[in-house]
């Protein structure tokens, strides 16, 4: 939105961002690899999970009072801070969530079941992913190492970012992509946390929405989020377009789903993490 | 399943991950988002935050000295606690405990209150004392 009037915002709410996007990348991809464990029917890997998530969840309340939705966004920064001592807090439980993470995904990666319900299920080829316009964690694990992070925004520039890549492009692929995603990510708020620059944490904007157009690509846990504004001056903005990475990968499953058996249908569909409601818009 | 076995047999021997809820909770962190208060006595019925709150949970009415707050819908954004102009809404760390019915809360600035009061003071005086003059004019 700041591009709209333009403004820049400052170096600390810029890492300051970078950091919650990747806790909630780090919840997001907790919540899937519960989710699948689920829908084959793995049920205790799937509270596990769930329970790791919820220290992630606690780190969420605490720095931006929310559980799930940080909602720390404002036009022109952010809205909360994270103090020294919050950030030894962080430190420490996220040091903790890998090490539990670590010894799931060990699970997940290694057991005969899992194995069993994923390799070889539900293929994407590195041409049909492209073809189909697939994002994300999809994509990557068709071998396609692209990431809308690699476009720099916010912080990304700074820190040390590859996009993870798999190229089997089956559903155990997308597991692995989404379990290595969670350690990067942790690896990530460790790093925008040391190098956390000092300064403001938001500019003031002032004004409605000036006419102009601004388009920005970010990378959500689900893949690449695409926004659009068009201002005209007013109170209201003339159009505001949002495309989902559900949006994008619902097409994947045309090549996913038919000639599967009937019992690999939830972990294919769920493979693309779909979330309806965003993509109904 | 042999990958699994340290994490159950960790399990086996640990306590429970979940607590006993209604008996023991977990007190919520400091700056929460757990609910929203007006405060009647800053607020002045301005309504901006009616105008700027994303979900609709807050109406003013200005003429009845009246703000309508529906918690229900409230998704603690913080929008209008930035947006006031006198600081009137603080932020609580505590959720709000479940309801059975949709809470409706009304507010009255007391400012205003006042205002109308001695407003509505002026107006009875003057209105007394025109019927004063006009009873005085009648008597002469
Ligand atoms: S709470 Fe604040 S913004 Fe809302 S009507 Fe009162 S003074 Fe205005
Ligand atoms: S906190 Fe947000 S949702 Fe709740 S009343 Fe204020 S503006 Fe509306």
């Amino acid at each position: 939105m700041e591009r709209l009037w333009p403004v820049e915002i400052s170096p600390r709410a810029k890492y300051l961002r970078t950091f919650w996007a990747e806790l909630a990348r780090t919840h997001s991809h907790l919540l899937w690899l519960g989710l699948l464990a689920d829908a084959f029917g793995f049920e205790s890997m799937f509270l596990q999970f769930w329970r790791i998530r919820e220290r992630v969840l606690d780190l969420l309340e605490m720095t931006a009072g929310h559980r799930v939705i940080p909602s720390v966004n404002i036009i022109g920064g952010v809205r909360r801070d994270i103090t020294p001592e919050q950030k030894k807090v962080i430190i420490d439980t996220l040091d903790i969530i890998r090490k539990e993470s670590d010894e799931l995904v060990k699970v997940v990666t290694r057991d005969y079941t899992v194995k069993k319900r994923t390799v070889g299920i539900g293929v994407v080829t590195k041409e049909q992913a492209i073809q189909l316009g697939c994002v994300g964690p999809v994509l990557r694990a068709s071998g396609v190492p692209e990431d809308a992070r690699l476009t720099k925004y916010d912080a990304y520039g700074d820190l040390n970012y590859e996009p993870v890549v798999e190229t089997a492009g089956d559903c155990y692929a997308r597991t692995l992509v989404r379990a290595r995603e969670i350690f990067q990510s942790i690896d990530l708020q460790l790093e925008a946390l040391s190098k956390l620059p000092e300064g403001e944490i938001a500019v003031k904007v002032k004004g409605n929405p000036p006419k102009n157009e601004a388009v920005m690509r970010v990378e959500a846990p689900r893949g690449e989020l695409f926004y659009y504004a068009k201002g005209n001056g007013s109170r209201n903005l003339e159009r505001m377009k949002i495309r989902t990475p559900t949006f994008a990968n619902l097409p994947s499953l045309l090549v996913m789903l038919p000639g599967c058996e009937l019992a690999d249908v939830p972990v294919i569909v769920l493979s693309i993490d779909p979330c309806i409601c965003c993509m109904e818009r | 399943m042999p990958f699994m076995l340290p994490t159950i047999l960790k399990n086996l021997f640990t306590g429970y991950a979940t607590r006993l809820y209604p008996v023991q909770v977990r007190e919520p962190f400091e700056n929460a988002r757990g609910h929203i208060r007006f405060n009647e006595d800053k607020c002045i019925m301005c309504g901006v935050c009616a105008m700027r709150c994303p979900s609709v949970s807050i109406t003013v009415e200005k003429k009845k000295n009246e703000l309508t707050f529906y918690p229900a819908r409230c998704i603690v954004c913080e929008v209008c606690i930035h947006a006031c102009p006198s600081d009137a809404i603080d932020l609580i760390f505590k959720w709000r405990t479940p309801f059975y019915e949709k809470p409706v809360e009304i507010y009255k600035s007391t400012r205003i209150a006042q205002l109308r009061e001695t407003a509505d003071a002026a107006t009875d005086a003057a209105t007394d004392a025109a019927k004063e003059e006009e009873s005085a004019k009648e008597d002469k």
